[in-house]
């Protein structure tokens, strides 16, 4: 029985079977015999998240542009379906070709979240591929690669990956994949592709490094062999209206999270938010046309049949031709029965005229990431929204018709204080206070403000690198406080475990006696972390304890900024000494102008030798 | 306006999409073919088009009837190649006609099936017994909660033939907005008759029949 034939054997026992046969409107198939090197791009949670990345859909249509490459998805199997996997002896395989991925010349996986690690590991088993990087074939086959955000401070997974690819892929994904069709066909092993792999710039292969720590558990020095470089620098693309876009997306027969047509208007954002990892690693901005981002909107609509597109960006709104680009893409999508949604869109100096057009496609809620609570909090973590524009929008959102608003916020930010964590509930009380102060506001309905609480996560490349996460009890303390200040029954407060965002945290700043952890803690059952129910606290503590590993030492501790971090070897263009003048900044409770109104000198420009605006 | 009716198939990996995903899906197909479908009028207008019968996760078909609406006319021929440019793999248009008839005149559907056994001859008999019997009582869940069903009196065997190590069966059943059987109730009481053991494979519709046996056109 082929493997075809055994996973439709069992194909109807699971929950949404679409999943995992392939056969999309979209999906690329090739000839294998024809094909010089293979790439399965796993993505390391269930097909309707992965399905929904955004990188995946550019780098697997690039990939494939090549005829004699072919780039193929994989995801993480639902509970149900693995079971059937594991006892029939079906490998993890890709969706085009239904091949085992441990078959492929790159095993590619992307890192969009720490809480997606222990899914990794699962993974490889599934497939049947060697866990630890050192444990796998001297030939040359079967590379583990990674990319995406995470990989700023890949540490915690360096024994299971054999490279990791820093930066933007679309053009050092397909270098590293001539290198290895070029020292494949010279019949070269594993180690020398490896060895000659670290001259890509952007490409960072753990085996090469190696830590001493000091007695208090920091640092002493980083070693380097094989003629690798001692510091690694991301990649970037330097211009976005030059750079690959798909013209076709694989358009999934199930329901997936963002189940749409995707167009990046803009890399990179201007406005330095201080606890933002996106804002800092994604430097510098680089915006696209408003010609290349019409065009290939309508190409994607054409190609897809969707009828819903969304614009992707840190901050639409910060696009220099916002105004004439959504006049344009309204009268575009408008006409051709078109849902046009715009997500985190600041509506202050938009055309009376572009209003209109948006309030006539606009659904989407009234949504605010105000993330601190007091006026000085929200100038600490340098996020430039104040509460009369808040109000303001509020007020002509309710004059609108529109009767609930939601506000995002962060619990445990550096500085903040019980005062910080009232002013959260009183922010809410003043918008239920104002909505019964318009004459004209939507009769017959309440007002219905819906508060929500994330914990504060330090990450690498942030001025808040340095900052501990408040433990457990302190944030315990904060939702009660937070709780007990709520008055009304117009407002509802909902908050994150605040478990997971202290393993997110151990795992965002950890270092590689991490991945010794992350091992046990797969082995004890973990996997699928970032889902609640399929979270392990219990398994994951069990698993620090019998490493000997303390998890207060990544998660609650100041990380001194004479220190080595994990992370300092990759340079993400922005320097660590920027990151120490923001983060004292921070502490004066002083805002930093975002990167339009002037230069505050992160250093990205010096290194890409040209200025950012 | 020209009400339109087509027939198409959903064979191998197609069958593995849900109905509620094949509506999904024949939206996006309608709009990659910009064809000049009708929409709804009103608050939300989206394009018109509705399936005969609902067809089971897994079944394959080669007669699935869709309705829909078109605003100009085109020739059938062109609706039909312009749908199958864009179909998902397993899934086309065999046929774009006028609607003839009304949906209500849709009384059964043929299906076919194998039965796969390590003991065909076992299981030929038993089918051969099960069908001997008077009445075949089975629970069918409905709207309205679990009941018992008698399926004989409206079930028309028209083959049942071994077949290597399987039971090759094919049947008419009641379809339609009145009464619905699908072949799995048969199956099921199959099982409560026998210990052998089998496996259901390739079940198909191969037809949608009114009450005179002939084509629902």
């Amino acid at each position: 029985m082929n493997l075809k034939e055994k996973i439709e054997k069992h194909l109807l026992e699971v929950q949404k079977p679409s999943r995992y046969i392939g056969g999309e409107v979209g999906s690329v198939i090739k000839d294998k015999s024809k094909v010089d090197v293979r790439f399965a791009f796993c993505f390391p949670d269930t097909y309707d998240i992965g399905m929904s990345h955004l990188g995946m859909k550019i780098l697997y249509s690039l990939t494939n542009e090549r005829e004699n490459y072919w780039c193929e998805r994989c995801y993480a199997p639902g509970n149900d379906f693995e079971e059937i996997m594991r006892k029939n002896d079906i490998p993890l395989y890709a969706l085009e070709s239904l091949d085992p991925i441990k078959d492929f010349d790159f095993i590619g996986f992307t890192l969009q979240y720490e809480l997606s690690y222990s899914t990794i590991l699962n993974m490889l088993d599934l497939a049947g591929i060697p866990i630890f990087a050192k444990d796998r074939t001297p030939e040359l086959t079967q590379i583990v690669v990674a990319g995406g955000p995470c990989v700023c401070n890949p540490e915690p997974l360096a024994d299971f990956f054999d490279i990791f690819i820093l930066g933007e892929g679309e053009e050092v994904n397909l270098e590293l994949m001539d290198l290895y069709h070029e020292m494949k066909k010279q019949g070269a092993s594993r180690i020398e592709f490896l060895r000659k792999a670290t001259q890509i710039e952007g490409i960072y292969v753990p085996q090469f490094y190696s830590f001493e720590y000091k007695e208090d558990g920091t640092i002493e020095r980083m070693n380097v062999s094989d003629g690798a470089p001692e510091v690694i620098r991301k990649r970037i693309i330097k211009d976005m209206d030059k750079v690959y876009y798909p013209e076709n997306f694989v358009v999934p027969f199930t329901e997936i999270v963002h189940d749409r047509v995707s167009v990046e208007v803009l890399r990179g954002c201007i406005r330095g938010c201080r606890f933002c990892q996106a804002g800092f690693i994604y430097r510098p901005f680089r915006e696209k046309s408003t010609e290349s981002i019409c065009r290939q909107t309508k190409a994607l609509c054409e190609n897809t049949g969707y009828d819903e597109v969304s614009l992707a960006s840190l901050s639409t709104s910060d696009h220099s031709d916002i105004d004439h680009m959504l006049t344009q893409l309204i009268d575009y999508t408008a006409n051709e029965r078109i849902n046009l949604s715009l997500p985190s869109l600041r509506v202050d100096n938009f055309s009376e005229s572009l209003l209109e057009k948006i309030k006539k496609v606009r659904k989407s809620g009234l949504t605010f990431a105000a993330e601190g609570g007091t006026q000085r909090l929200r100038d600490v973590i340098n996020k430039n929204v104040s509460e009369d524009e808040i109000m303001n929008t509020c007020r002509i959102a309710f004059e609108g018709g529109y009767s609930s608003v939601k506000l995002y916020f962060m619990m445990g930010l550096p500085t903040e204080t019980d005062a910080d964590i009232e002013g959260i509930a009183d922010l809410a009380q003043r918008i239920v206070d104002l909505f019964y102060s318009i004459e004209n506001r939507p009769k017959g309905r309440g007002v219905q403000v819906s508060v929500s609480c994330a914990t504060f996560v330090p990450k690498p490349f942030t001025p808040f690198q340095f900052e501990p996460q408040d433990t457990r009890e302190m944030i315990e303390h904060k939702q009660e406080l937070l709780l007990s200040s709520v008055k009304t029954k117009k407002v509802k407060v909902s908050y994150h475990d605040p478990n997971v965002s202290m393993l997110e945290v151990i795992l965002a700043k950890g270092d590689r006696r991490l991945c010794k952890v992350i091992y046990a803690a797969w082995k004890k059952g973990c996997k699928f972390d970032s889902w609640e129910e399929h979270y392990k606290f219990d398994k994951w503590m069990e698993a620090f304890s019998d490493c000997g590993v303390d998890p207060s030492f990544y998660a609650n501790r100041r990380f001194e900024y004479d220190e080595i971090l994990p992370w300092d070897h990759l340079d993400y263009l922005v320097s660590k000494e920027f990151l120490i003048r923001e983060n004292k900044t921070a502490h004066q409770s002083k805002t930093t102008p975002n990167c339009r109104l002037r230069c505050s000198g992160c250093g990205v420009n010096k290194k890409v030798g040209r200025e950012c605006f | 306006m020209i009400r339109v009716r087509a027939t198409f198939e959903k064979k191998g990996r197609a069958k593995y999409i849900s109905h509620l995903d094949l509506n999904r899906c024949m939206l996006r197909t309608f709009r990659r073919s910009r064809l000049p479908i009708w929409y709804t009028e009103g608050f939300n207008p989206h394009p018109y088009y509705s399936f005969a019968l609902a067809l089971s996760l897994g079944f394959e078909s080669s007669c699935e009837i869709m309705d829909f609406n078109l605003n100009e006319d085109v020739p059938f021929d062109e609706v039909r190649d312009r749908l199958n440019a864009v179909m998902p793999e397993g899934m086309r248009v065999v046929k774009v006609a006028e609607q003839v008839q009304k949906i209500t005149a849709i009384a059964k559907a043929e299906y076919a099936f194998s039965l796969v056994s390590d003991d065909t001859d076992g299981l030929f008999e038993a089918v051969q017994n099960l069908l001997a019997q008077p009445e075949i009582l089975i629970e069918k869940k409905t709207k309205k909660g679990i009941k018992t069903v008698d399926i004989k009196p409206d079930m028309e065997v028209l083959s049942c033939e071994k077949n290597g190590n399987s039971v090759d069966i094919s049947m008419h059943l009641p379809a339609g907005t009145q009464t619905n059987y699908n072949p799995t109730l048969f199956m099921e009481a199959l099982k409560l008759t026998t210990e052998i053991q089998f496996e259901p494979e390739n079940i198909r519709r191969m037809a949608i029949l009114c009450a005179d046996n002939t084509v629902f056109a």
